[in-house]
């Protein structure tokens, strides 16, 4: 099976149904994907499939083959991308875990809104959970990259 | 350019996730990093200048500071490396971390007690100032002055009176000639000459963390390894009768099944295998001696050794006799535990997330019945700790699978595993019997706690003349174990919520109320402050309340306000938190923010949500669907206030922790007059009793069952049958729209059954819309 990740197309040899998350962090090696919960709930391990955030955790690998799939190191992985720039700036991680799928949506929502409201952050990535507790600097940073 | 690909090789692991290759003489494996890093360190002259086990100058002219405790999400990393920076007058640009690996000459590795700061304030600031000294005696050698005519600066040594200047690099070879500075002769900066200590500074492993390349212990990977699971008996203390695994070995990439004495393990090619491999598994299970244990059990039992307290002193007017009651609680850090281990000749090497290495290196050795030199234990990223990770449970189920099997492996945890298989938050009962005396001074406070696991009492840090102590401890069986801000998370909450109940009955101002009695200045500081900021003493509009309460402890002297809204249908809004710390020396002040934010969305999501239940001897949670967090949109603002008193630091990773929790409730009871004495605050309805059988002249409502576990049924029976404009809508308890059910009817009886099955365990409103008016109804969800 040909999938393109981050740009690279890998030809695997896995099972249709294996998730990929699976894929990603142990036949790729690219563990910046994060597993969380593996049913869909805390958005640890989100991903960009063709510019839409999706829980790569309840994705089958079969579904991506032909579509583009970006990662946290497919985003930018000398953390040049405006988003973890701010991250860098405003020290918004705790423990750090959530953050690569957090900012993987947070991607995704300037890639939709270039200039976004709080409501709008807030409507966003309230799907995601951070254990730590670090949403106000999530929001800040946010806000903080798409400021003029 | 990105501040990780110029790094030495050395840190290159705590860097990747790939790139693993070599066998090292002396030990089992390494990558190639760690093996670049055994040679040199036999030769310092080619890897650079270590003047202690803590600091080491490179040839880049880069610092490396040792951290003897486990980056848990608390920022210790930055802290340690910024107290050795201070004193070493070091480039901070250029300065990194990297992990001890367990070797007792660190000292206790133990991340736990917000200890590291206190402990290491000195130790570190010392080894900075002993290698800058270092420095500059080689520097004074190589230019023939006195060392007293050099000074430091941004890695750099410079002549007093001249132009000349050494970077440290430059000055490696020198100084390994020349003896390290006693400690006695090190002189260390006063607070007035800090440049890094005090202000705010970045996260030195944020480019790691925003890139995905920090590795944690489920990120380990070595060529040749394999992935492990394992199948565990449902039922708390329970065994396993016998188990059939020829569907399991039949799934591709299942390579092994083993019974460990903790379950069954599944060796896979990788986790998917692995957790396919699991399912295919059955077993059949002993319950054990549990076999009908539930959380109902469990806190009956409390109630029955509550028994009874003494008499108060007969100065008491008014008395108070509450019973506060918290329940278990799950860690349920982001990341479930897992751990890579390799056993082979007799040797076994850990990576992990831990809290405490060394204990884990002991329980490996002793797991696999071999010496604790035969262990390494290296420390990765922990994606959360909160206290989970000094019970090394899972290091050991991985040592003892590769052992079983002879690969490399990496054993994980699912949610489910990790919730179910956890060392709980004590659950814990409190009686307070206290009451006030004629002049409203509170005249005894009697305090006994229930348990089952350790709950140490805590005293009120108040003055009062007749304090006394009891505790009692049930065993049921549950495993416990540390969780964040350990024995204050119960205490505190029963404590700040008596000192709340003691003000109202002597018609005090509940903030100063504690003003009165706080025993130390620092309190009253915190407490004085966060009245100014919360402008605590103006009027709040109906159903808007304020509630305070203090702490002190791990050095540090904290209060919280905490202003809430509950509306008529019962929604509660937590608007506002007011944070004042008073910290001592505030190190990294931006790092206390973040901390004190933290510590407040955790106590306010454990306080509003989190309970582990049982039932049948199993525990019933399973994931974040059923033991919910904070989402981004429910979280209050904040202002936090930190006050500087002393030249000592103190522990920021719990402090901000226990006062939340009572502050919410009391702000509860303030704003409608509902006293919460139990936890979590999500399984009382908050309806003002007046608000109850105002509707019958209208209609009646009835629902069926309820509490309910998915579904339940509602109906509503309108009075006046010409009026069918009728509206039915749930909310969950924040107040948050779910659901607007249809409405079927015969005649004027109308009725639905809703599923709440995906929908957390809490309470939740139905709410009715009725001639422009809208009556609230609770639902009780149970798990
Ligand atoms: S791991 Fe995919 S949503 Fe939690
Ligand atoms: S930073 Fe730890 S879970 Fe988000």
């Amino acid at each position: 099976m040909k999938i393109i990740v981050n740009k690279t197309e890998y030809d695997i040899d896995v099972e249709p149904n294996m998730p990929l998350l699976w894929v990603l962090r142990d036949i790729l090696n690219l563990t910046g994907t994060k597993y969380g919960c593996g049913i869909g709930v805390c958005k640890a391990c989100t991903v960009l499939i063709d510019g839409y955030p999706e829980q790569s955790c309840s994705i089958p690998i079969s579904y991506v083959e032909g579509k583009e799939v970006t990662t946290i190191e497919g985003l930018s992985i000398n953390g040049e991308h405006p988003l973890q720039i701010a991250w860098k700036e405003l020290s918004v991680s705790q423990c750090g875990y959530c953050q690569p799928g957090q900012i993987i949506r947070a991607a995704y929502l300037i890639s939709k809104i270039p200039k976004p409201t709080v409501e709008d952050i807030n409507k966003e990535m309230s799907e995601h959970i951070c254990r730590c507790g670090t949403y106000k600097k999530i929001r800040d940073a946010i806000l903080w990259a798409t400021k003029d | 350019m990105d501040g990780i690909t110029n790094l030495s090789r050395r840190r290159f692991v705590f860097g990747t996730a790939v790139t693993i290759a070599g066998v090292v003489s002396g030990f089992v494996f390494s990558n190639e990093a760690l093996a670049e890093l055994i040679v040199l360190d036999k030769d310092k002259k080619i890897l650079g200048l270590t003047p202690s086990i803590w600091v080491e100058i490179t040839k880049d002219n880069e610092v490396i500071v040792t951290v003897a405790r486990s980056e848990i999400g608390q920022g210790i990393r930055t802290t340690f490396a910024m107290l050795v920076a201070e004193e070493l007058d070091a480039d901070w640009s250029k300065v990194f971390a990297v992990n001890a690996d367990g070797d007792p000459k660190y000292g206790d590795q133990s991340t736990g007690g917000s200890t590291s700061v206190r402990t290491f304030w000195m130790t570190l600031r010392k080894a900075g100032a002993q290698a800058r000294q270092l420095l500059i005696n080689a520097a004074a050698e190589i230019w023939g002055v006195s060392p007293s005519d050099c000074f430091t600066e941004n890695s750099f040594v410079y002549e007093k009176n001249g132009t000349r200047k050494l970077s440290y690099a430059d000055l490696i070879d020198k100084a390994l000639e020349l003896p390290i500075p006693p400690e006695n002769s090190i002189k260390l900066k006063s607070v007035s000459e800090f440049k890094i200590l005090g202000k705010a500074h970045k996260n030195i492993d944020e480019p790691l963390f925003v890139t995905g390349k920090a590795v944690y212990g489920s990120d380990f990977r070595l060529p040749g390894m394999k992935y492990a699971v394992m199948l565990h008996c449902p039922y708390i203390g329970g065994s396993l009768l016998s188990y059939d695994d020829s569907e399991a070995k039949k799934i591709k990439g299942v390579l092994g099944i083993y019974r460990l004495s903790e379950g069954i393990a599944v060796v896979a090619d990788n986790s998917w295998s692995a957790l396919k491999g699991r399912e295919a598994l059955k077993a059949t299970w002993n319950p054990g001696s549990n076999q009908g244990l539930s959380s109902e059990t469990i806190f009956n039992t409390f109630r029955s050794l509550l028994g009874t307290l003494p008499e108060l002193p007969k100065s008491t007017i008014k008395e108070l006799n509450a019973t506060y009651e918290v329940p278990f609680l799950a860690h349920s850090t982001m990341e479930p535990m897992s751990a890579f281990a390799f056993f082979q000749d007799g040797k076994c090497e850990v990576w992990a997330g831990t809290q405490n290495p060394q204990t884990a290196r002991n329980s490996v050795a002793s797991a696999l019945g071999i010496s604790r030199n035969n262990v390494k234990v290296n420390v990765l990223y922990s994606g959360g700790g909160f206290g989970r990770r000094h019970i090394n449970d899972y290091i050991v189920k991985a040592a003892k699978i590769s052992k079983a099997s002879g690969f490399p492996i990496l054993f994980f945890y699912t949610k489910d595993d990790d919730i179910k298989n956890d060392y709980y938050r004590p659950a814990s009962m409190h009686y307070i019997k206290s009451g006030v005396d004629s002049q409203g001074k509170i005249s005894g406070f009697y305090h006994k706690v229930v348990s089952q696991g350790d709950v140490f009492y805590v005293e009120p840090p108040y003055n009062i003349s007749d304090i006394r102590n009891f505790t009692e401890k049930h065993n049921f069986g549950i495993p416990t174990g540390p969780w964040r801000s350990v024995d204050y998370t119960q205490n505190v909450f029963a404590i700040e919520s008596a000192i709340d109940e003691l003000a109202n009955l002597a018609g005090v101002d509940p903030l100063q109320f504690r003003l009165n009695i706080a025993k130390s200045s620092r309190l009253k500081g915190v407490l004085q402050r966060v009245a100014e900021i919360s402008q605590w003493n103006s009027a709040l509009p109906k159903g808007v309340g304020r509630g305070v309460a203090a702490f002190e402890g791990y050095g540090a002297y904290i209060a919280h306000v905490v202003e809430v809204s509950v509306s008529d249908e019962g929604f509660l809004r937590i608007l506002k938190i007011f944070a004042v710390v008073d910290p001592g020396f505030p190190i990294n002040p931006e790092n206390i923010r973040n901390q004190i934010i933290g510590s407040a969305i955790d106590a306010l999501s454990t306080a509003l949500n989190a309970e582990i239940t049982i039932q049948n001897g199993q525990i019933l949670q399973s994931g974040f669907h059923n033991y919910r967090w904070l989402r981004m949109e429910e979280i209050p603002d904040f202002e936090i206030d930190i006050l500087t008193t002393s030249e000592q630091p103190s522990g920021m990773g719990e402090v901000g922790f226990p006062s939340v929790t009572p502050a919410l409730c009391n702000a509860i009871y303030n704003a409608i007059g509902l006293r919460i004495r139990k936890l979590p605050i999500g399984k009382t309805p908050l309806l003002k009793s007046d608000d109850k059988k105002n509707h019958y002249e209208k209609f009646h409502f009835n629902t069926y069952p309820n509490p309910f576990v998915s579904k339940v049924q509602i109906e509503v029976i309108i009075n006046d049958f010409n009026k069918p404009s009728l509206q039915l809508i749930i909310y969950d308890f924040l107040g948050k729209k779910l659901l607007e059910p249809k409405l079927s009817n015969t005649g004027n009886k109308f009725y639905t059954e809703l599923n709440l099955e995906v929908y957390p365990p809490g309470v939740y409103y139905a709410v009715v819309c009725l001639d422009n008016k809208r009556y609230s109804f609770p639902l009780v969800k149970t798990i």
